[in-house]
């Protein structure tokens, strides 16, 4: 570990550690254009010049470039090392075409930063500025090249971080552009991240143009609630409508940056739609009387003809709450789940991760192997496939097992295998690269038990099985969303299988929504939203209560929905969204979003994290006011403020009295379940969040059964319900600026299936199910499965009226 | 689309090389010599054959002073304006050609035989200040010398088309 002086102050480094990097550890800031530590040094920009007083090469040299070694002795304040930055920043500007006052960077602008403190203030260049035409990069990112400081940073974080290829470097010398061939939307979808990485205001966030400096905004904490992954970020309020947000900097979680659904899917909270009254039969009352209308009438009911929904979107502190009401009424409930297949996958992801074996998103960059069961990560977890390109980039073999045409942004190996044989690939594998030698017990019996005759069904190359023997490092990551629940215990038992053969093996789970963790712990398997609803259709449930879910949106069976819908007598809405459900409520309750109540979600490795609430409340400034300056009215409260934390109102339907304070209703957890016993506070929950105590207990180690891949009993076509990067996460189809970058509708099928159905790729195909055709678009996969049908959770598409399997016959071209 | 012939030429050639990409620079070059500068459409299709995106080659397109992006005259005149053809004299050498073809830099004349443009050292600074035309070095540079050369472009030019 070398030790050395900057400005006259010794520090000890990790060897290989940058001098710029040694510098921050000393609390000492020096300037920086191409530097970015998720980017690495390349000392294109020279502003982080230093002189080194004592060293292998005295002199001005670039801190970025600079290795921190043993006796090294560094300047910043150096005299010549000041002055040379001066001039490099003086060279910077000379084109810059000055134009802060219009500009969305100023305020939180590198380069200003930098020009102020490198003490440049008078242009001596009398000569005409460069200029370059802009181009519209799409609905999220604003382009204005004249700002350009040729740091490279764009370029360098597109193409080589995220492996996307349409963004880059054109042109030469003082003609050097960044951009495309022509202007287009941006095809990355971690293309929000040039406005957080450009130093200056060449990329912008475009949604939130115009809207206020950085020190107008409520600038608040917060978590990602978009999937599962728990991103950070910051979000930005202004005039009580959120505005903006940005990633947060985690080294255990998301590292520097975060995917566009995430950064983009917060407009939901200041919609000028979104429902601020409480209503009873559709008609605008107080929110104390619809809450004494809707009691009134739950009491007049038997405890178990009420029903509640829940969903893993809202909060822990919701869930909880929501569970203790329906305990305490006998109401029956609360459903978290579509169904039990759902809820046993959940369940089986939240027992089976183990202290030892789980990794966190941070993490995976350092795997050497990886194999991805079932799992599609651009579609269902965007960052993830990000941290699978860093491992890629640093060597890692990536192997995907899954029926779907999956794409990631660097090259790997796709094994596409039909749902019920991933389970037999995986074993197939594992018997392989593992010797069963130095195995001992459960182990060797599970090894023993693994599938190793390769004429029984599909098999990963033999490559793959070579690799993972080599591996050190290997991480499973298995989906939730199209495996069955013995896959997801397979994978667990995968993993540990790697860990009794000596190697470091991690598992990662991906889970459906942002807060399924919590919502595996809380939830009963004998109730899920379609035994409910089926009670309901069947006329058991008088009364049902939905918090926070929209089944519309949620739930796969339409017909069964409408039936339930049609039969009771009471539908209580607790929301914050404007849905179809809740426009059918007969007492509507509108409930706080997270930014407004703030909230605690539990990660899918477990890892539970607070969201602080952003703001009050209440209606943006920019409505009240009509876009001008809001009404001159005086009183106290603020206008649109009735939505209480859904939590708070399902308890008071229930009849109790909650207090007010957030924090109190965390004694609730441990009654729900053990695991959330003995939580901090939140403000003594770590920066990173806390990872749950995971359990290690042996006895459902290796007990997961490998049931022999079925020979197809029938000829039918499994449907296979899908996730996309845009327009399939609930909350963020809610985002109009996201709206352009949703899929078309279409249903993928196999080059093999196409063919002996007769359809060619683009043809317009008619379905028809038992509720009438759906006509779409095929897409031929080459890629993908046979006998599936990939089909998006797409609004556009009636994707709930088809079920789960199709016939043949019912396939036709429209 | 590219003829054929061109096409069928170039794929066979990128299929002998391990790495298509080595090849974009020879590729670029021959779609040129068929039709003059690269457009979008060709920049596309001759991507397309390398394995890399549009962006990427025009990423080199671009970099590279010998390829155009858009249509250029009959005759690419070059003129260096680095240092040393500098105090040698580049200037009015520049506003002489200038004023002679009646185009400022980067532009090319009305009848489509001359384009002018800047290039930054062309190694013949021994006989500076010099000029390309179309990729033949021209050097110490007068007023005289750049008439005889335009004049004798245009002369060759006018044969070409009295013959067809």
């Amino acid at each position: 570990m070398p030790k050395l002086i900057i400005d006259d102050r010794e520090i000890e480094v990790a060897t290989g550690t940058k001098v710029i990097e040694a510098a921050a550890q000393l609390g000492i800031s020096i300037p920086r254009f191409c530097y970015h530590p998720a980017l690495g040094s390349v000392g294109a920009c020279r502003v982080c010049a230093v002189k080194v007083l004592e060293g292998p090469a005295k002199g001005i040299q670039m801190s970025c470039m600079l290795e921190a070694v043993d006796g090294m002795q560094v300047s910043t304040a150096d005299r010549e090392a000041v002055e040379f930055r001066r001039y490099v920043i003086e060279w910077l500007m000379m084109n810059h075409p000055h134009d802060c006052p219009v500009c969305d960077e100023g305020g939180h602008c590198l380069l200003q930063d930098m020009t102020v403190s490198g003490g440049h203030g008078l242009r001596r260049f009398p000569g005409k500025k460069r200029t370059y035409p802009d181009q519209d990069l799409g609905p999220l990112v604003q382009h204005e090249m004249n700002r350009c400081i040729h740091c490279y940073r764009c370029a360098r974080f597109y193409q080589q971080f995220c492996g996307y290829r349409d963004l880059g470097v054109l042109g030469i010398g003082n003609r050097t552009y960044f951009g495309r061939t022509a202007g287009g939307r941006l095809e990355s979808p971690f293309s929000g991240n040039l406005s957080d990485i450009c130093p200056t205001g060449v990329f912008t966030d475009k949604p939130s143009r115009f809207i206020g400096r950085r020190w107008d905004y409520q600038r608040t904490p917060t978590v990602c609630i978009h999937c599962s992954l728990g991103c950070h970020a910051v979000t930005s309020v202004r005039y009580r409508q959120v505005a903006r947000q940005e990633a947060r900097m985690s080294a255990a979680v998301n590292g520097w940056f975060l995917c566009d659904r995430g950064r983009y899917g917060f407009f939901y909270a200041s919609r000028a739609d979104r429902p601020r009254q409480a209503a009873i039969k559709g008609e605008t009352a107080g929110m104390e009387e619809a809450l004494a209308h809707a009691r009134s009438r739950l009491e007049a009911l038997a405890p178990a003809a009420v029903a509640v929904i829940g969903s893993p979107r809202s909060s822990t502190e919701v869930l909880a709450l929501t569970e203790r009401a329906a305990r305490l009424r006998g109401w029956r409930g609360p459903a978290f789940f579509a169904d039990v297949g759902a809820a046993l996958k959940v369940k089986a992801a939240v027992s089976r991760l183990e202290a030892g074996l789980a990794v966190s998103l941070g993490e995976i960059d350092q795997a050497d192997f990886i194999l991805i069961v079932g799992a599609d990560p651009i579609n269902e977890a965007p960052m993830l496939a990000l941290a699978l390109r860093q491992a890629a980039q640093k060597g890692a073999g990536v192997w995907v097992v899954d029926p779907r045409p999956v794409s990631l942004p660097f090259e790997f190996a796709h094994i596409p295998t039909a749902p019920k044989a991933l389970g037999a690939v995986l074993g197939r594998l594992l018997r392989k690269s593992i010797e069963p030698a130095g195995l001992d017990g459960p182990a060797a019996r599970f090894h023993a038990s693994l599938p190793g005759d390769p004429a029984s069904g599909p098999e990963l190359p033999a490559r793959a099985a070579e690799l993972l023997a080599a591996s050190r490092r290997p991480i499973i990551v298995c989906g939730t969303g199209i495996v069955a629940a013995e896959w997801v215990e397979l994978a667990a038992d995968a993993a540990l299988l790697l860990r009794a053969a000596q190697k470091k093996a991690g598992l990662f789970y991906v889970l459906a929504e942002a807060n399924a963790f919590a919502a595996g712990l809380l939830t009963q398997l004998d109730s899920t939203t379609d035994r409910v609803l089926k009670a309901a259709a069947e006329g058991d449930i008088q009364a049902l209560v939905l918090v926070e879910n929209d089944p519309f949106a949620t739930f796969p069976d339409r017909r069964l929905l409408e039936q339930a819908l049609a039969r009771i007598e009471l539908l209580i809405v607790l929301d914050y969204l404007d849905t179809p459900a809740s426009r059918r409520a007969h007492v509507f309750l509108p409930t706080q979003t997270l930014y407004e109540s703030g909230g605690i979600f539990i990660n899918q490795e477990g890892r539970v994290q607070y969201s602080a609430a952003a703001f009050a409340g209440g209606t943006p400034v920019r409505e009240t006011g009509g876009r001008d300056h809001p009404p001159r009215v005086y009183g106290s409260g603020l206008p649109g403020a009735a939505p209480q934390p859904a939590g708070q109102l399902v308890a008071r339907l229930a009849g109790e009295e909650i207090p007010i304070d957030i924090r109190a209703q965390r004694e609730y957890f441990s009654e729900q379940a053990s695991r959330l016993a003995g939580l901090p506070d939140t403000e003594r929950l770590p920066p990173d969040g806390l990872r749950l105590a995971l359990r290690n207990i042996s006895a459902e180690r290796f007990k997961s059964m490998l049931p022999p891949v079925p020979a197809a009993e029938s000829d039918d076509i499994e449907i296979i319900l899908t996730e996309r990067t845009f327009g399939t996460e609930e909350l963020s189809t809610y985002s109009a600026c996201l709206e352009t970058l949703e899929d078309e509708t279409f249903a993928g099928v196999s080059r093999q299936d196409a063919e002996a159905l007769g359809i060619r790729d683009g043809d317009r195909i008619a379905i028809r199910t038992e509720n009438g055709a759906v006509e779409l678009a095929a897409r031929v996969c080459d890629n993908m499965a046979a006998g599936a049908m990939m089909i998006p959770r797409l609004r556009r598409l009636p994707w709930q009226t088809l079920g789960k399997s199709i016939r043949r016959r019912d396939i036709r071209k429209a | 689309m590219l003829p054929k012939e061109i096409k069928d030429r170039l794929e066979g050639e990128i299929k002998h090389v391990e790495h298509p990409r080595e090849l974009a620079v020879d590729v670029m070059f021959a779609i040129q010599d068929h039709y003059g500068y690269l457009s979008d459409e060709a920049l596309a299709e001759a991507a397309s054959m390398l394995g890399m995106t549009p962006l990427e080659l025009d990423e080199l397109a671009t970099f590279y002073t010998f390829t155009f992006r858009e249509p250029v005259g009959k005759y690419v005149i070059h003129v260096c304006d680095s240092v040393v053809c500098w105090m040698n004299g580049y200037e009015p050498v520049r506003d002489y050609l200038c004023r002679k073809l009646g185009i400022a830099l980067g532009e090319t004349t009305p009848d489509g035989l001359f384009t002018l443009l800047p290039v930054c050292c062309i190694g013949y600074c021994d006989r500076s200040p010099a000029m390309l035309v179309n990729r033949r070095v021209h050097g110490e540079l007068t007023p005289e010398k750049i008439d005889a050369i335009v004049e004798k472009c245009r002369h060759k030019a006018g044969k070409e088309v009295a013959r067809y």
